[in-house]
């Protein structure tokens, strides 16, 4: 007698993501309770960024690099920054360079928090999130005192910032610091050592460094499959290689090497990494420098191409820019993170049950605005 | 920084070191509790066995040195060459690879098993509209093992927009190859699932070509096309 099949059946999760990281559809074909495949549809959220890039001139791009990952703002502006000050080969002072490094691990716990916040609450666990938004926000207010805005900035600026720090910043941040630090203790004790949350994260989506890197998947996700692989560390720009820090990988405490519980994990570690890397930036700022001084009167590169990759907190940020010499890209390409994480999911959802999905899907960290841009 | 609080940083980051948190959080002044923190890092830096780098993958275990890219590029475009005769389109260029289309399958296949080459993850993939009639399709590779990155181009006619898919090769390419399909219309010939990405199937029309022009109507909704406000 052959294998008896239960009937197929065919599931739609959205078009919403369950903790509303954007819209997302995705559909399920299941087996009873087992996922044999994972198709996600997306589009929901496109917003014809790279077409709009060869509308504007380059210093316009900036805002739209803040509504690509609205929970990263600051980094994606560091990624574009970074790519067009390669291609016209403006060097920026340091205090623009320490600033700009304060503010873009600032931004990573931010974000961080928010993942695993948001992980826990796909999960059920509402009080974890709570917590790590009241303390979110409070990064948030650093970021309001910096610049007026809270969650897009336009803050970096192609050849510097469009502010300096304002007076108190450094001791404020120190402050929150102090505050913070202890509490990332906290949140490993509520959520990462959770009997329940454990249950449903360890030893579940299993990602194998091989299948991770062939699918394109970086950041946080891929060191969660033991791979040492930080762009801030093996091929470091701006001031990063001044600074120290341990990248964190994925080791299977609590199941195999590169489970969901491993990508919370690596996420909790590296909070605590850029807590130190803030902490050295604060102490080797310099003192003086003026924010506006590599500022070109006009953005106009010169004839060529670039591909620079810069390490947001969901992975490779890559931008393609192609400049024709006028004021405006005649092609510019974001090379999203989050695209590729979320490419994965057929490989390594199916297999799992119903209910291992969300938890899958949400220790992946993606963000639709960047998927869809 | 005065000789007292030099000296009041290193004894506390010494009793740290021992395993006493409390000498450096009971320090009053902030920046001063700052500027020992850092020291601390500094000082566990230097200790020996301190890093948690050793604990990882092997691809990390001899670091060679990142390669110049216009090395590497000189030296792939010499292999490719030589293994594949006539594959090379147009003349040699520093930064990049120009390769016909053919061949591009067995090119894409050799890159990434060579164990020269190994280029293992493939970055980007970018389409490109250069005018006169002709579209490409940009590919950056990279290689997690020898830490150099390459960019092969490949030039097609937008009348006959065929060029190999390597999405069994790179899965990645996948929903690359998808999205450069999406907007440009490039069609990769042997993709499993080649499919509209970000846009509704029944759009018309490829987005990100120079020459396009919004469809009027979409399901009965106009489309809206005022592009004053961007000038």
């Amino acid at each position: 007698m052959g294998v008896v099949h239960g009937q197929e059946m065919v599931l739609n999760i959205g078009p919403q993501h369950p903790a509303t990281h954007g819209v997302l559809r995705l559909q399920v074909k299941t087996d009873g309770e087992v996922i044999s495949e994972i198709t996600p549809y997306l589009g929901y959220l496109h917003r014809c960024f790279e077409k709009h890039c060869e509308n504007v001139s380059y210093e316009q791009v900036i805002p739209f690099t803040d509504r690509c990952d609205y929970l990263a703002s600051m980094t994606m502006n560091f990624g574009y920054v970074v790519a067009m000050e390669q291609l016209m080969d403006i060097k920026v002072n340091d205090r623009v360079e320490y600033i700009r490094v304060i503010m873009a691990e600032l931004q990573r716990i931010a974000s961080h928090l928010l993942a695993i916040g948001v992980f826990g609450l796909d999960l059920g666990a509402f009080t974890p999130f709570l917590h790590m938004l009241r303390d979110r926000e409070r990064i948030i207010d650093l970021f309001e005192m910096t610049c007026g805005a809270r969650l897009l900035y336009n803050y970096m600026w192609v050849g510097g910032l469009s502010h300096d720090l304002p007076k108190g910043f450094v001791e404020a941040t120190l402050n929150f610091l102090d505050y913070f630090e202890p509490k990332v203790d906290e949140f490993e004790n509520l959520l990462g050592h959770n009997k329940i949350f454990v249950e449903r994260t360890a030893d579940i989506g299993i990602m194998p460094a091989e299948v991770a890197i062939n699918y394109g998947v970086t950041g946080p996700n891929l060191r969660a499959s033991g791979v040492n692989w930080d762009l801030r560390k093996d091929n470091p720009y701006s001031v990063y290689s001044k600074l120290d820090f341990n990248v964190p990988v994925g080791k299977g405490i609590k199941g195999t090497v590169g489970d969901s519980w491993d990508r919370f994990y690596v996420r909790l570690q590296e909070i605590r990494e850029s807590v130190k890397i803030v902490r050295q930036a604060i102490d080797q700022l310099p003192k003086d420098g003026d924010v506006h001084q590599s500022m070109p009167k006009k953005i106009r590169p010169p004839k060529g191409s670039i591909y620079s990759r810069t390490e947001s907190p969901r992975g490779d940020l890559g931008y393609y820019i192609e400049s024709d010499g006028s004021d405006t890209p005649y092609r510019l390409k974001m090379r999203s993170p989050a695209f590729t994480a979320l490419g994965v999911l057929n490989e390594i959802a199916g297999g799992w049950l119903m209910s291992d999905v969300l938890a899958i899907l949400g220790s992946l960290d993606i963000v639709l605005g960047e998927i869809d841009r | 920084m005065s000789e007292d609080l030099q000296k009041l940083i290193d004894e506390a980051v010494k009793k740290a070191l021992a395993g006493d948190d409390e000498a450096i959080n009971g320090i009053e002044d902030r920046v001063t509790r700052a500027k020992a923190k850092a020291a601390l890092v500094k000082a566990k830096r230097e200790q020996p066995n301190a890093s948690e780098k050793s604990s990882t993958s092997e691809s990390n275990e001899e670091q060679p040195a990142v390669e110049n890219s216009e090395n590497v590029t000189s030296k792939i475009t010499k292999m490719l060459d030589y293994k594949f005769s006539d594959c090379l389109d147009g003349e040699l260029h520093s930064d990049f690879i120009q390769l016909k289309p053919e061949y591009w399958f067995e090119i894409a296949k050799f890159l990434k098993e060579d164990p020269d080459a190994y280029f293992d993850s493939l970055q980007c993939n970018t389409g490109f509209d250069l005018g006169d009639g002709m579209l490409e399709s940009r590919y950056n590779l990279h290689s997690m093992k020898h830490l150099h990155s390459i960019e092969i181009r490949i030039k097609v006619n937008i009348d006959n927009p065929d060029i190999p898919s390597v999405e069994s090769i790179w899965r990645v390419a996948d929903w690359f190859e998808r999205e450069t399909y999406d907007m440009f219309g490039i069609n990769f010939t042997g993709h499993r699932d080649l499919r509209r990405i970000l846009l509704p199937e029944d759009w018309d029309g490829w987005p990100l070509r120079k020459d396009y022009e919004e469809q009027e109507t979409y399901h009965g909704i106009v489309v809206p096309k005022v592009k004053e406000g961007w000038e």
